[in-house]
């Protein structure tokens, strides 16, 4: 039986769909994974010699280990792995005849390495015709830069986020949480998804490109309009905003214990004062309409500071929640694993790692009906699913399978 | 190819044909219903009398006319990046007459998306169990600051608390940065709607998966989004490092491999990334091959990051006698991930987005002329278009009730 199928009730969206996933570290898998949610069997071809993520920290307890990687385990789950070494003529065949059972194949190495292994998109529609083949590039697939090596900071910084980004006066920042992969990935699953609608109207296939720069670049509209109409760089504000005033994270009791703080009304902040026992604050003609504590922000957020600085960071949620003050923790990583909400809303679940134990991993970011992926399975190990893909799917005979495990084709 | 009169799209969009009601007091869903409207798909953008608040938001191209006088609201930036290829309808929801045609209107649509703070939600009714009865097929998209279920659902939110519960802000800055004291950078947002627009395409993504599944069941549903949840899920590799052994704490310089930097260089800032070793190799290859390439201390990634105090004044020593220019095209040369800060300035005028004419151009009432960002997908079968710029307040009233409940001309 296909190890994918799944036991749910109500059909999933892309049940009944394959891909082929060819992607590397982040922004590739992320699409992939998300399809595999949304019930697409998936069958990551990997290669060794060109192993990204498995081989980089953090490994489960910091002990090395190619299945024991968190950074490719929490974007690669619900996959089936394939291990080809496609520096042999052997793999890239058997590539292709995954290829010729999938809907949709999805890849983001560096610009051309798809086409020099024979599975560019004009080769692969020659295979299947009404392929969706989704290409994820840092930069894009054409352009003058489209052959740069692009990491999430160097797209940070190419795309004029990280230039919007920083404290008042000073250079800019790079955004943490290496948002720009898993940002085009996300690009990357609207697409395939647009493509696999019009697919199902008219049988028609596509080449889809997503470019990481322009996806960051999306995310400025206001920098670039500004920067188009007056020649002026959008100014780096910390974490002010133009309309909202106390707008800010403020230290809490504890080490890096943080509470992030937005009003917007003159109602909200009447709250505040009340809720920080301050009533006082609200008859400061210095803070009394938005504008005012807008220019007053400087006095007004050292006066939170002081009354947040003596509390816990969940008392100052709860004490702003209550009165409908727009209050949050500043979570740290394993904050936002530990956070009831995420878990009890199923975002934030467990699954048993054959390797690597019991992990917290996520899924996917909606719920349909309350529903979000019944059957969440833990990242595959190297070549776990070599079997299944190579002789139950593809047919190879068990002898020539042996032959191309003993040539190094496979694995 | 055939083009549907009602919203220019023609049959090669991928979702020509599908009808969207936009209800939303959120930037959020305001962008997902734009992305789909970039698919082809005919978006209507519900507002009440008073406008989207995004029509004040500005930046306005042309001066205000008068003493006193707001720009003009149809001209707001960010209104005009998160509306186009939308029709806009103006209905006042407080009117009981004006609340039936809302409803008439989704009784016809595929899709509703709404955005607020969860109890508004529920207090306007906009879930889909008010509309299930006389439309089965209806797709809801709600998108709230933390969800419409679980414990903190009706907690009140917003970019900001939606940034730093998702884990982004306690990472940001987020390489190495060697530049300043790390204890004096506390937790950061950029200056921009980021959880907003990232939660925004996930909602066009949810409303493309239903579509699908909706042609197996028939069925509609409702797709409930939160943008604490559309930050967590841009993060799983940093989530990866608490999951499995320990997570980062904000020690900047803290990273196990190096270098993975950003540093000053002659005339601003470079970031640097060459942990693999053939990466380092020809890093040194672009520094010219200095002596202590071949230190014992620096032969592998973690040794790097172990004597990364030795190692800083000699990268640094490179850096600052060179542009950031030249260093990205010393390593870029060899395959090293490497580049500079960029302002936004440079980047616009740069060749590569020129060349792939990524910005789209508008010009103003006042004949001012200014660039957005286009649309990040390129698909070869259905291309994006830019259909229609955003709708003034109430532009399309007449002609959708016209279109879509076959009401004569100017009834409403």
């Amino acid at each position: 039986m296909n190890p994918s199928t799944s036991s749910g009730q109500a059909p999933l969206p892309l049940q009944g769909i394959r891909v082929a996933d060819f992607g590397q570290v982040i922004a590739a898998p992320v699409t992939a994974q998300m399809l595999g949610w949304l019930g697409a069997e998936v069958i990551l071809v990997e290669t060794e010699s060109r192993f990204t993520t498995r081989v980089w920290p953090p490994f489960a307890d910091g002990e090395f280990g190619i299945n024991r990687s968190g950074g490719f385990n929490l974007v690669n789950s619900n996959k089936l792995s394939c291990s080809l070494d496609l520096r042999s003529s052997d793999a890239r065949e058997l590539a292709r005849e995954i290829i010729k059972v999938s809907d949709v194949l999805v890849e983001n190495y560096a610009t051309g390495v798809m086409e020099n292994l024979g599975l560019g998109y004009d080769e692969v529609k020659k295979l299947r015709p009404d392929i969706i083949y989704m290409s994820l590039g840092a930069f894009g697939r054409s352009g003058a830069f489209k052959n740069l090596t692009g990491f999430h900071s160097v797209i940070n910084l190419f795309s004029g986020l990280a230039a919007v980004t920083g404290y008042p006066g000073s250079h800019p920042r790079i955004m943490g949480g290496l948002i720009p992969d898993a940002f085009a990935g996300c690009y990357g699953v609207l697409a395939v998804l647009e493509s696999l609608y019009h697919r199902s109207r008219t049988g028609e296939g596509q080449f889809v490109e997503v470019s990481m720069t322009e996806a960051l670049t999306g995310m400025i509209p206001e920098a670039v309009m500004e920067y188009s109409l007056t020649g002026r760089e959008q100014e780096r504000t910390g974490n002010r905003d133009g309309r909202k005033a106390p707008h800010n994270v403020f230290r809490c009791l504890g080490d890096e214990k943080l509470v992030a703080i937005s009003v917007e009304t003159d109602a909200q902040f009447r709250a505040l004062a009340q809720a920080a026992g301050r009533p006082g604050w609200a008859d400061d003609a210095r803070f009394a309409t938005p504008a005012a504590r807008l220019e007053n922000q400087d006095a007004l957020e050292s006066l939170v500071q002081q009354w947040t600085a003596a509390q816990d960071v969940a008392e100052v949620v709860a004490t702003l929640q209550a009165v409908g003050v727009p209050a949050a923790p500043v979570s740290d990583t394993a904050e936002v694993l530990a956070d009831p909400h995420l878990t009890e809303r199923g975002f934030v679940a467990h699954v048993e790692h054959p390797v690597a134990g019991a992990r917290p991993v996520l899924s996917l970011p909606w719920t349909t009906d309350g529903r979000r992926v019944d059957d969440l399975r833990p990242a595959p190990t190297f070549g776990q699913h070599n079997q299944w893909v190579l002789k139950e799917l593809l047919q190879v005979p068990d002898r020539e399978y042996e032959r191309l495990v003993a040539s190094g084709a496979i694995g | 190819m055939n083009s549907d009169a009602n919203t220019g799209a023609t049959q090669a969009s991928a979702l020509a044909g599908v009808r969207v009601v936009e209800y939303t007091e959120m930037a959020s869903a305001s962008f997902c219903a734009r992305l789909l409207g970039d698919a082809g798909a005919d978006v209507v953008k519900v507002e009440p009398p008073e406008g989207d608040r995004y029509r004040s938001h500005g930046p306005f191209p042309d001066p205000s006319t008068g003493s006193g006088q707001a720009p003009d609201p149809d001209w707001s930036g960010m209104f005009l990046y998160l509306n186009a290829n939308k029709r806009g309808v103006g209905l006042d929801r407080q009117d009981s007459r004006q609340n039936a045609t809302f409803s008439d209107l989704l009784a016809k649509a595929d899709i509703l998306v709404v955005g607020g703070q969860s109890d508004e939600i529920v207090r306007q009714g906009l879930r889909r169990e008010v509309f299930e009865k006389f439309n089965p097929g209806l797709i809801v998209c709600a998108i709230t600051p933390f969800g419409l279920s679980g414990p903190n659902s009706r907690y009140v939110g917003d970019d900001l608390t939606a940034v730093a519960s998702g884990g982004l802000s306690f990472a940001t800055p987020g390489v190495p940065d060697g530049v300043e004291d790390p204890a004096r950078e506390p937790p950061l947002t950029a200056n921009t709607p980021l959880a907003e627009l990232m939660t925004g395409v996930l909602g066009a993504a949810g409303c493309v998966a239903a579509l699908l599944a909706r042609q197996f069941s028939g069925q509609g549903c409702e797709i409930d989004l939160s943008l604490q949840e559309g930050v967590a899920a841009v993060m799983p590799y940093e989530l990866a490092h608490a999951a499995y052994h320990e997570p980062k704490k904000r020690e900047l310089l803290g990273f196990a491999l190096m270098p993975n930097v950003y540093m000053p260089c002659k005339d601003g800032y470079v970031v640097i990334m060459a942990v693999l070793e053939g990466h380092w190799r020809n890093l040194m290859e672009a520094a010219g091959n200095p002596d202590w390439a071949e230190l014992e201390v620096f032969a592998s990634a973690r040794e790097r990051a172990r004597n990364w105090d030795a190692l800083e004044p000699l990268l640094l020593e490179w850096t600052m006698s060179h542009t950031g220019e030249e260093i990205a095209r010393l390593a870029q040369e060899r395959g090293v991930p490497c580049f500079p800060a960029y302002a936004v300035g440079q980047m616009m005028e740069s060749p590569h987005v020129t060349g792939r004419g990524f910005l789209q151009e508008f010009t103003s009432p006042g004949g001012r002329s200014f660039k957005l960002p286009g649309h990040p997908i390129r698909m070869s079968a259905t291309p994006w278009r830019s259909f229609r710029a955003a709708p003034r307040l109430g532009q399309h009233t007449a002609e959708v009730l016209r279109d879509w409940l076959g009401w004569p001309e100017g009834e409403r």
